[in-house]
Parts: C-alpha cells; sequence; structure tokens
C-alpha cells in the first residue's frame, strides 16, 4: 500500500522525541450502498475513503495525528505532529528496522462478480417477500452495504500486517399498520465475506423476517412494569452479554477503575451455566478480523468460565500497563479514530437444557424473540436492552405478544440470575458504539432464562 | 483547512465537478474540510492528544429524476471528474422520481460570528493546559468525587462548499469547541456517573467550570439509589432527558418520516398533538446556535420554522426532495453528517419555547413525582415511528417541592403523544444539546408515566 522505506521513515520521524513506542495505521475503504425505500430503488452510493493516523505512546500519554493524505510529505507531517505533543522526551532515537516485510492476513474468498443488478435484484427480493407476508405491510426499506478495508499497519516493535476486510450486510425494516397501531419489525444479517453471502442468506429471508416481526405485534397489548423471568431466544442472550458484563470487562473501563467488574478476576459473579468468551476468530463472522487494529492477531478469550470472571479484553496500552499480552482487542472504527478495547464476537455457550423445556418450567414470565440494541452505566453496571419482539408465558406456554419494553438491570446480578442455558445457539449482527466509534460486532447465545428481571412497560 | 498554494480550494473542488455536468444533467458537490483537536485528560495526565486535518467530497447526480451519489476523501481536481462519472453510473440503477430536484443555490446572508479566527490561534499547550485545569475543577467540587472516567477540551475549524448546476458556489466556515466531562463519585464502594459539557464558538467564551462542577454534583447525588416501586407517577425530565425525548420526537417531525408513513403525526396537521403549554420551533439561524449555519447542506438558506403552536401542528420539517414532493418549499433543514452521505432531513437548532418557572418552581408544583436526571438505551427503547418508549433512568424522587433520595434500575414508559398531551409545566431554563443537530429543552413536568422497578 505504501512503500517500506516511506513506513520506516514515517516511524523513524514520529520516535525523535523520545516515545517508547510509534506506530503508522493507514486504510483504504471502498463502500457500495444501495437503498431501497418506498417501493423505489431510491439511491446508489458508491465510496472511498482513505487516511493514515500516526500514534505515538509516551510513558501513558498518546499522541495520534491523522490525515487524508497518504503522500511522504504528509505522513512526515503527520509524523511530526504526533512527535511534537510528547516533545518533553529529549532527543533519543531509535530506530526502526521493518525488513521482513508485512505478514498478510489470509486472503478471504471475497467475489467481486457480483453485478449491480444483481444487487438491486436481491433488494426487490428483500421488499417483495416482505410485502407478501401480510396486507398490513405498509413500509419496506432495505439496505444493501458492502465495503471493502484494506489496512496496513506497522509499528516500532517490528510488527507489520496487511489485511484487507471484506464486509457485507443487508437490512430491512418493516412498518405494519392496522387500524391507529403502527408497529416495525427488522432484521440485518452481515458477515465478513463478499456480497456471496447474501446467497446462503438470501434477502427475501430478511424481509419475511422483519415483515413477520412487525406484523406479530400490530396484536401486542401494552407490556407489563413489573419483575418477572424472562427467557431470551437464540442470539438474545449474546446481546445481554455484551451490555451485562461485556463492555465493564474491557480493559480501558477497568484500568480506569470505573469498571464495577475492576479487581473481580478469579470471583465467582455469575451462574455456574455461564461461560462466555469473546472470539475474533470465528470464520467469516461479523466481528471477526485476521489481525485487530494494531497488528496484534485476534484470539478467542474466555471472559466467564462455568460462572468464574477468568479473563478481560485488552488493546496494546491497556494490556502494557497491567504488564500482559494484548488479546487482540484493540479496534477502531476508522484512521480517524484511537484503538481502543472493544468485543469482537461475544458468546455465552451453549448448555445442556432443551430450549422447549426451558419455557415449559417458566409458570409465568416474558419471552423475547428479538432484541433490539441496549447500553450500559459500566460505574453502575445497570444496563437497558428493548425488546424488539416480546410475548408473555403463561403456565408454560408463549401467549400473546407484548410491545414497548426495554428490560433493566445490573449486570453481576443478572448474569448470577441465569438459571436455564438451553443447547440450540444464534448469533446476532449489529454496530456497537463507544466512546463515539462504531464497530461491527457480534452477539451469540442459546436461549437462556433469568430468574428475577425488570420489565420496563406502561402497564403498571 | 489552510488553502495551500498548490492545493486545490473546497470551492475550487466543488465548481470542477459541476463543470463535469453534461447537458441536462443536474450535479451538485458539497466539499467539507476541517482541522480539529482533542485532548483527554485522566488522573492529571494527558491521556490522548489527537490532532487532525481532513477534507472530503460528495458528488450528486440528477439524471431523469434518478439520484446517484459518490464521495471520497481529499480528491484531485482529475479525481472529481472520476467521482461525477461514478455517481452518474450510480444513478443509473436508482427508479426515477419527479420529485429529486437540486435547489437553486443563492448566496445567503451570512451569520455573523460563526467563525473566531481567535480560535484558530489557540495553541495546542493552551488547550492541554485547559484540560488539565477542567479534570481538577471536576475533582475537587464534590468530596466524594476524586476521579473522572475521562475530561476532554477538543476543537474543530471546519469549512464547506457547495456548488451546483443550479447555482454556487457558495461557503461558510466555523469553529467550535468543547468541554465534556464523566466524573465519577464513589462512596462505600459504589460508584455513579455525572456526565456535563460546554460548547462555545472558542475557547475564550467556553465555560468549562460550571460544567465540572455540574458533572460532579451529578454523580454524587446518584450514590445510594434504589430500585423504586412500579408505579404511574408525575415525572420531571431534567432538560437533558426532556431532549432526549424530543429526539424521538424530532424523528417524527421529518417530513421524509411522514412522506414515506413512518411518523405517528403524519395526518395531525392542525390538530391539537399536545399541551397548550407547548411550543416547538426550529432555527437554523438562532444566534450562537450549534446546529446554526448560513445554509443547510444543499444549499438552501436556513430559516425559522414552527412546528407546534401552543399544542397545535403546524407543519414538518424539509429538505428539497420532501418538500417538493410535499407541494411546499423546503425548510432549509437538508442535512448529512459529512461528504459521505446523501442529504437527509435534519433539525437545526430545534427546542421547546421557554415557559416562564423556574426548574425550582416546577418542583415545587411536582407533588409526589420522580425526577429522571439521565436516560439510557434511547436508541433501542424508543421508536419515532410507533411513537412508544421505554428508557432506563436514573433520578431522584421529589418530595415536599425538592429533590430527594436517589433512584437507579428504573425505566420510564409512554407513547409520543401521552407525553404531549401530559405536558403540565414547561420550565425557563432552556438548554441545547448536541444529539443529531442541535436540539434544545428546559426542566418539563409530565403529568404523568410509567415507572417500572420493582
Amino acid at each position: 500500500m505504501i512503500d517500506a522505506q516511506v513506513v520506516q521513515d514515517t516511524l523513524n520521524r514520529a520516535l525523535t522525541t523520545g516515545a517508547r513506542f510509534a506506530e503508522v495505521f493507514v486504510e483504504d475503504r471502498s463502500s457500495t450502498a444501495i437503498r431501497l425505500d418506498d417501493g423505489k430503488i431510491e439511491e446508489v452510493v458508491a465510496g472511498g475513503d482513505r487516511g493514515a493516523g500516526i500514534r505515538v505512546f509516551h510513558g501513558e500519554t498518546q499522541a495520534y495525528a491523522y490525515t487524508n493524505r497518504l503522500d511522504p510529505g504528509s505522513l512526515e507531517e503527520a509524523a511530526l505532529a504526533a512527535a511534537s505533543a510528547v516533545r518533553d522526551g529529549g532527543d533519543r532515537v531509535e530506530m526502526v528496522d521493518l525488513r521482513s516485510g508485512p505478514s498478510a492476513a489470509p486472503e478471504l474468498p471475497a467475489s467481486t462478480d457480483v453485478s449491480r443488478t444483481q444487487k438491486v435484484e436481491w433488494l426487490r427480493e428483500a421488499d417483495d417477500a416482505a410485502r407478501a407476508v401480510d396486507a398490513t405491510v405498509r413500509q419496506v426499506m432495505v439496505v444493501y452495504g458492502e465495503s471493502r478495508q484494506h489496512v496496513m499497519i506497522a509499528n516500532s516493535m517490528g510488527d507489520w500486517t496487511e489485511e484487507v476486510r471484506p464486509r457485507i450486510r443487508l437490512f430491512a425494516q418493516v412498518v405494519a399498520v392496522r387500524d391507529d397501531v403502527m408497529q416495525t419489525g427488522f432484521e440485518g444479517p452481515g458477515a465478513l465475506a463478499g456480497p456471496e453471502f447474501l446467497r446462503r442468506r438470501p434477502p427475501s429471508a430478511t424481509g419475511e423476517v422483519a415483515a413477520r416481526m412487525a406484523v406479530a405485534m400490530l396484536d401486542g397489548r401494552p407490556a407489563p412494569a413489573a419483575r418477572m423471568p424472562v427467557v431470551l431466544a437464540p442470539g438474545g442472550g449474546g446481546i445481554l452479554f455484551h451490555e451485562a458484563c461485556g463492555h465493564g470487562l474491557e480493559a480501558d473501563l477497568v484500568q480506569h477503575d470505573a469498571s464495577i467488574f475492576r479487581g473481580r478476576l478469579g470471583e465467582t459473579l455469575a451462574s455456574p451455566l455461564v461461560t462466555g468468551v469473546d472470539d475474533g476468530t470465528v470464520p467469516g463472522e461479523w466481528g471477526t478480523n485476521a489481525f485487530d487494529d494494531e497488528a496484534t492477531p485476534t484470539h478467542r478469550t474466555v471472559l466467564f468460565d462455568g460462572g468464574t470472571l477468568v479473563g478481560l479484553m485488552y488493546d496494546r496500552l491497556r494490556a502494557d500497563g497491567d504488564g500482559v499480552p494484548s488479546t487482540g482487542n484493540g479496534r477502531r472504527q476508522s484512521y480517524a479514530h484511537l484503538p481502543i478495547p472493544r468485543m469482537t464476537n461475544s458468546a455465552i455457550l451453549a448448555g445442556d437444557a432443551r430450549p422447549e423445556d426451558v419455557v415449559a418450567s417458566t409458570p409465568h414470565g416474558l419471552y423475547a424473540k428479538a432484541l433490539g440494541g441496549g447500553q450500559v452505566n459500566p460505574s453502575t453496571g445497570d444496563f437497558v436492552f428493548g425488546v424488539a419482539e416480546g410475548y408473555m408465558i403463561e403456565q408454560g406456554k408463549i401467549t400473546g405478544a407484548v410491545r414497548g419494553a426495554n428490560l433493566i438491570g445490573n449486570g453481576p446480578q443478572i448474569l448470577a440470575g441465569i438459571d436455564a442455558v438451553a443447547d440450540d445457539f444464534g448469533v446476532r449482527h449489529g454496530i456497537c458504539g463507544k466512546d463515539g466509534q462504531g464497530v461491527p460486532v457480534s452477539n451469540g447465545s442459546p436461549t437462556l432464562r433469568i430468574a428475577d428481571m425488570t420489565i420496563g412497560g406502561t402497564d403498571a | 483547512m489552510s488553502e495551500n498554494a498548490g492545493v486545490p480550494s473546497l470551492a475550487d473542488l466543488c465548481a470542477r465537478a459541476v463543470r463535469a455536468a453534461r447537458t441536462g444533467e443536474g450535479v451538485e458537490a458539497y466539499a467539507g474540510g476541517g482541522r480539529h483537536v482533542d485532548v483527554r485528560v485522566r488522573a492529571g495526565r494527558v491521556e490522548s492528544l489527537t490532532s487532525a486535518e481532513t477534507r472530503g467530497v460528495g458528488v450528486r447526480t440528477v439524471i431523469d429524476g434518478r439520484v446517484g451519489y459518490a464521495y471520497a476523501a481529499d480528491p484531485s481536481l482529475d479525481e472529481v471528474d472520476a467521482l461525477v462519472d461514478a455517481a452518474r453510473q450510480s444513478a443509473a440503477f436508482a427508479e426515477p422520481d419527479e420529485f429529486n430536484v437540486l435547489p437553486a443555490i443563492e448566496q445567503a446572508e451570512p451569520l455573523s460570528g460563526l467563525y473566531r479566527e481567535t480560535q484558530e490561534l489557540v495553541p495546542a499547550e493552551r488547550k492541554v493546559s485547559t484540560a488539565l485545569e477542567f479534570e481538577r475543577a471536576a475533582v475537587s467540587a464534590h468530596p466524594d468525587v476524586r476521579k473522572v472516567r475521562s475530561a476532554s477540551i477538543a476543537d474543530a475549524v471546519s469549512r464547506v462548499a457547495i456548488a451546483s448546476t443550479r447555482g454556487g458556489p457558495v461557503t461558510y466556515e466555523r469553529t467550535d469547541c468543547w468541554a465534556s466531562v464523566s466524573a465519577i463519585a464513589e462512596r462505600d464502594g459504589e460508584m455513579q456517573m455525572g456526565f456535563e459539557f460546554a460548547l462555545a464558538r472558542e475557547l475564550d467564551d467556553l465555560e468549562w467550570e460550571p460544567a465540572a462542577r455540574g458533572a460532579a454534583e451529578r454523580a454524587a447525588r446518584l450514590l445510594g439509589g434504589e430500585q423504586p416501586k412500579s408505579e404511574r407517577l408525575p415525572v420531571v425530565l431534567d432538560p437533558g432527558a426532556a431532549t432526549a425525548f424530543l429526539s424521538v420526537l424530532a424523528g417524527a417531525l421529518s417530513g421524509e418520516a411522514v412522506l414515506k408513513g413512518r411518523s405517528p403525526l403524519a395526518s395531525m396537521v392542525g390538530q391539537s398533538v399536545g399541551s397548550p403549554a407547548l411550543t416547538l420551533i426550529d432555527d437554523g439561524r438562532l444566534p450562537g446556535g450549534t446546529g446554526s449555519a448560513p445554509f443547510d447542506d444543499e444549499g438552501v438558506k436556513t430559516g425559522r420554522t414552527l412546528l407546534v403552536e401552543a399544542g397545535v401542528l403546524r407543519g414538518f420539517l424539509h429538505n428539497t426532495y420532501t418538500g417538493a414532493r410535499s407541494g411546499r418549499p423546503s425548510t432549509g433543514n437538508a442535512g448529512r453528517s459529512d461528504h459521505r452521505s446523501v442529504p437527509g432531513v435534519s433539525p437545526s437548532n430545534l427546542s421547546f419555547e421557554p415557559g416562564t418557572l423556574s426548574a425550582e418552581e416546577i418542583l415545587r408544583q411536582a407533588g409526589r413525582a420522580v425526577y429522571v436526571q439521565d436516560v439510557t438505551g434511547l436508541h433501542s427503547g424508543a421508536s419515532s415511528i410507533t411513537g412508544e418508549f421505554s428508557v432506563g433512568a436514573t433520578g431522584l424522587v421529589v418530595e415536599g417541592g425538592a429533590l430527594g433520595r436517589p433512584l437507579r434500575e428504573m425505566t420510564v414508559a409512554s407513547t409520543l403523544l401521552e407525553v404531549l398531551s401530559g405536558v403540565r409545566e414547561v420550565g425557563s431554563d432552556l438548554r441545547f444539546f448536541p444529539m443529531g443537530g442541535s436540539i434544545g429543552a428546559p426542566t418539563i413536568l409530565v403529568g404523568e408515566m410509567t415507572i417500572a422497578g420493582t
């Protein structure tokens, strides 16, 4: 992407004020987005973005400078800007040697021969399938998004990697209307892959799932405002895990003494049924990369093992601080962002209960078939997530739909309160936001039950 | 961005795109660029110092009613020609719509004070020293607050140019400066977080000290909170919480949502949608407003739009497309996050008109109520389409006319229309927050909402 000599010179320039570490991150990304809305292909957007970020560590301070320009002069300017931010370090000059050449990530089999005509056709298929579900389907929006992010990272430790990351996602949002009730449904599978992924996950199925959700919720009555057991469908528990403890186990928050999980490694905090991992290596998964955004190979990190907290997620800076290796969780939205510890593909692993038995053994509770996103306050551990499609469970049977509920709980308490984990498994895909940066993540889990949780409906 | 010799100006880049238009084609170019510095401090040390210089161009073509769009980071003049080509090719795959038209671009009256040259000259050292002082102020404001999650001082110099086959280029430049802090209060092993911020056009005007004290106070007063009982109660929304609510309502006031059947307000113009105490205005030229600009993101002069007048819905926000399709002019509310996005509809400075009561007077009138300080889970728990919302909240009990003990792990739920019609008092303490545009609200007392807890 960039001449080896230029990379080396840039790193050397960045080290001139005595930084203990310097890094160059170069990115070239091309994206295509096609939107169908209101029955029409409304817009087709093709774009390119490129830039480089130069980072240095000086003690615990990071200085970062980024630019869109990749010519040697602009890279030098950015390196000097980063270096001058930590200029109290004297004039120690350490030369970087990158002669060994970059380690390339394995090439992914992403086909580029899918025509725009085919992509447009996929959107129409999703739209048709959604509208065919029921006459109450009023509006359908389908967005096709693909990107190809070419990343090169080199640092003064001699790490040098290059990776091409193709990503694809097709998202459908459906509005169903009956009388004066309007409800929505959505579905949005994604992958680290090229457009051929949509041959395995047909757009028509995505449109249909979204439409069925919207139509089902038209029958919903207002959700209760009360505490009760909650059964989460496959994948939903992954979103819970992400919010209930995932963010609190990202090492920046722990090191800042701002996480409720600080100083609790080795303690049994969750139910013994809970084994949870973060795994950036799952082939083709939405949150997967070969290397993280700091040239560290991605990794499978066990966070909870049979209920015991055993791991944290690290980027390079925080790993240095704790004297441990990075777990390959240093991620950034783009060259315009500093890497921070982030989840990749996080999951609660399957247990051995049968999903139908989990529901059948619940006398009264809520069945959350689909969840929206959530949010956590990592300092208190209190978190919420939205139920996009929910039903009441009565006498062990899933009954009528309920709508308009967020669930709220406290991370450690909810993890301890998981009292059934089934042997199925499902994954949901999303964009996780932290410190103003969005990165693709997946959340996986089997069907599971929380013994007692607050349902934030309107029916008090 | 310094307009260096040899580097084309943003206006030059736009003009080049327009020159590439073929007969009968509409071509519009939006170029944005700027410099940005962000200093984050924690525990008395600089945690990170980021500096950046970026620019980019987005080209929209309208060919026989079909829209195509292409963008690139920092393109050369030749690359701009290629962008026009890429947008043209994209347009071939879109479907025609007679309302896809480019607006006429006229020189808009400049907004005074939007750009401060003095801010461009502030040295990085001063931003660093201010950030360190800012954190010190937060951790010395309250005995239970000894640390922050992070405190930051940041600024940006931004420039925008727009030109199309219907006029321009028009340009403006602006400076923005902001301070934000999440303070952590701690007692007996319990932690609580309080967020505050300040915004200004330049560092000299930035009132960071009240933000530092406010964050500490907001964190400390939540310590020792308990989960409330589930019940329906009057709710006092803090300006931030009221703004979060308004940001959801803003989605339902977008002309695009209305046209596409995604707004519960679609058929209610001229009808009462809320309490007579409510008047809602979008003002793109508000002096000092962070959402103010002389023209919107497709070059249309900004203005003032009355959306709700004493509880009666008067209209919606429009860009050129949604306006044309609704048979009315654009309200100057075309918005894009940057050069990479096709213009949508966004509020500029959207706010409830303030009332006459102070926050204290509202608390005295509230009776037994819940004061909501912060809400979480807005993106998953609140929908501008269904009008339903259920959000996580922290806050305090209101009793005896004042704030009492803290509350945690609760949700607050209702519907947009129920809240609007249930508004009993609108305070005088209007404050704007940067939430997808600049959105503002004062303290608001709502008759009844459902609190879920134990």
